[in-house]
């Protein structure tokens, strides 16, 4: 995992399209490109693969609200800035 | 909601796990199957405790658990996946595993990791009608037949094909059968959770509109003047038909025909004059004793529980908590902390009890304190409103934001002295939905019983060995001996010393014999912050040493004492100074 971690975080700044979450704006649409090994995570449906929308972000270090299939989940802001998307 | 109180003894030792996602339904089912009342909410965690109950299943009678919801079956640092471990290895005859219709791949997930136990499972697939309603078109028999398990579809609200489950339950527990499907690759069985919900669901063509999220409520416009509104109509609501009720049914009920005929009876029969005084006078038994329980305190009880219910069946807490998170991170806590701060306003004990679903150490122990310290209980808040709400509006308007400010500085504080920690967020908001009637009424008539057992028993009772005392001269006795504190450094008459000794055995007791005092609004927002801090009731000092230790127990008991009385002193200095 740290490993592939590591290529693709070199990789982003190859790909303008490869970003953190949390450098989403409300609104926009990706599709995740890494997460971190947690499987609270992947139970709500943050996996490799699985398109997302940004629905709201809260003002201060307030969290970030996803649309993630049908479901809304609430995303601390330093978790969206360990996940990786691809706008 | 806890449930340490219901916890009735069951002889046989055939254990049946009842297992699913957070906020499935389990409870619901659980309260069906067993006929015990247990407390639903909607949002997650609110069986924080595992609860059991006797259940028939054909002529045979089983312990049916309420496993707390979790997301994974692992070994971690979280209670509830530890608690569904230890439940699964337990040798239970059988499972019912609760599948979410409106969540399905989690709780799929979640079920291939039940199934390795290769313990016989059921599976209900709740929610029927939510996702029905969505358009959702769910083949449960296709998922049936993959998995090798029975699917029942269930609305356990509303107790839907819930006896069909039961029968269908029997039938596995007389010829359990396993199906032995392992799938231990993480990986491989969110495919297989993938590649089985592509066959067996069928997704509505998106409309583009989202009605059961409501957006909107998350997004800090218009989120937060909403928030401040819904906030204040609780308020409002809470305090004007709490008002009302007290003002048009109970005193009238009360004051115009059971008290006259009690006086009348009491006169007629009994010639001690001592004893009248005991039953019928100034802290007369027969009159304090139903008049402060019922007719002062018992209406605040009513209408803040339709409130509370209401906002726990909508799902509305949990998006508060988005609103708030931001605001909570500058004291280390989570916005999820505002659920259990909201409880407190009922009682302690639930609250102390929700900080369990919180998702650290240290924020727990803050929240449980911040509780103890600075949130008036439901009989509490009902005193105070009783006590000054005649007298003064910014008294008592006064009290709440003294309140409320200290609040934070607990918390404040309790984030210092603790060792830094960065808990995150990371939760599913619950749908929005309109509450059930028949549900929201069940749960308050629940919590009625709950304050009559555990609050109006325990002060008509303080009352009673207080009418005892008084008339004895004990009370005045102690006064005099507590006359410095109360008049010197309070400044309050020396009757006022009643309230204080009363106030150890109850909160709202600090409060109420005020009532019938002749003080100035300095006295009664003096007495008023005294009693807010003061002696936390021992109930809660009791609930503190069993979830945490004897010392945090005995430390929050010495400290919100010594801050009542320094601040009560403070306060009628400084108060002087501008009246």
């Amino acid at each position: 995992m740290g490993l592939r971690r590591r290529k693709r975080l070199q990789h982003r700044y190859l790909q303008p399209e490869i970003d953190q979450m949390h450098g989403l704006n409300i609104g926009e649409e990706a599709i995740i490109y890494d997460v971190p090994d947690l499987r609270l995570l992947a139970s709500l449906g943050i996996r490799i693969g699985k398109p997302i929308k940004v629905i709201t972000k809260s003002f201060a270090k307030g969290p970030l609200v996803l649309s993630v299939q049908d479901r809304h989940v609430v995303i601390d802001r330093k978790l969206a800035e360990q996940i990786i998307i691809k706008r | 909601m806890h449930n340490h109180t219901q916890k009735p003894h069951v002889k046989t030792q055939k254990k049946l796990l009842l297992m699913g996602l957070p906020n499935v339904g389990k409870s619901a089912i659980f309260s069906r199957l067993t006929g015990l009342d247990v407390m639903v909410s909607n949002y997650s965690g609110t069986t924080v405790e595992f609860t059991e109950g006797p259940s028939r299943f054909d002529h045979e009678t089983y312990r049916l658990i309420d496993v707390p919801g979790v997301y994974n079956i692992q070994k971690s640092h979280d209670d509830a996946e530890a608690i569904a471990i230890k439940m699964l290895n337990d040798n239970p005859e059988g499972i019912i595993f609760v599948l979410d219709a409106m969540n399905l791949e989690p709780s799929l997930h979640l079920l291939l990791q039940v199934l390795e136990y290769d313990i016989p499972t059921i599976v209900a697939l709740n929610r029927n009608d939510l996702s029905t309603h969505r358009g959702i078109k769910i083949d449960h028999e296709l998922i049936a037949r993959r998995l090798n398990v029975p699917v029942v579809p269930t609305i356990a609200l509303l107790g839907d094909s819930l006896e069909l489950l039961r029968e269908k339950t029997s039938v596995l527990l007389n010829h359990p059968k396993t199906n032995h499907l392992k799938v231990p690759d993480e990986n491989e069985r969110w495919k297989t959770v993938e590649v089985l919900l592509k066959r067996a669901v069928m997704y509505p063509k998106p409309n583009g509109k989202e009605t059961q999220q409501a957006s909107f409520l998350v997004k800090p416009f218009p989120g937060i003047p909403i928030a401040l509104l819904i906030l204040g109509l609780v308020f409002g609501f809470v305090i004007g038909f709490g008002m009302g009720l007290r003002q048009w049914i109970l005193l009238p009920f009360f004051d115009g025909l059971i008290f006259p005929w009690i006086e009348l009876w009491v006169h007629r029969l009994i010639e001690s004059p001592m004893l009248v005084e005991m039953l019928i006078g100034e802290y007369g038994f027969l009159i304090k004793g139903i008049e402060w329980p019922f007719a002062l305190v018992l209406p605040y009880v009513v209408s803040f529980y339709i409130m509370m219910s209401i906002l726990e069946d909508t799902g509305y807490l949990p998006r508060l908590a988005v609103l708030l998170d931001g605001m909570f991170k500058k004291i280390g806590l989570t916005g999820s902390s505002v659920i259990p701060l909201l409880l407190g306003y009922g009682c302690g004990i639930p609250a102390i009890m929700a900080t369990r679903s919180l998702p650290s150490k240290k924020s727990r122990l803050s929240v449980a304190v911040m509780v103890s310290f600075a949130i008036p209980c439901v009989s509490q808040t009902g005193a105070f409103i009783a006590l000054l709400v005649e007298y003064s509006l910014l008294a008592l308007i006064m009290v709440f934001a003294v309140s409320i400010i200290a609040l934070m500085i607990v918390g404040f504080v309790m984030d210092k002295i603790q060792p830094k920690a960065m808990p995150f967020t990371l939760m599913e908001l619950p749908p929005l939905l309109v509450p059930t009637p028949k549900i929201i009424a069940k749960k308050i008539f629940l919590r009625i019983k709950h304050y009559i057992k555990d609050g109006a028993v325990p002060m008509i009772i303080a009352i009673f060995f207080t009418a005892i005392f008084y008339e004895l001269g004990a009370l005045s006795y102690l006064g005099e001996r507590l006359s410095p504190l109360v008049s010197g450094w309070l400044r309050l008459p020396t009757e006022a010393s009643t309230p204080l000794l009363l106030g150890v055995i109850r909160r709202e007791l600090a409060v109420l014999p005020l009532i019938d005092m002749n003080l100035t609004t300095l006295q009664f927002f003096t007495a008023s912050v005294v009693a807010l801090f003061y002696v936390p009731c021992i109930a809660m000092i009791a609930t503190l040493a069993k979830e945490f230790n004897i010392k945090t127990a005995i430390g929050v008991l010495l400290f919100t004492t010594f801050t009542a009385l320094f601040l009560g002193g403070l306060i009628a200095r400084i108060g002087a100074l501008f009246l």
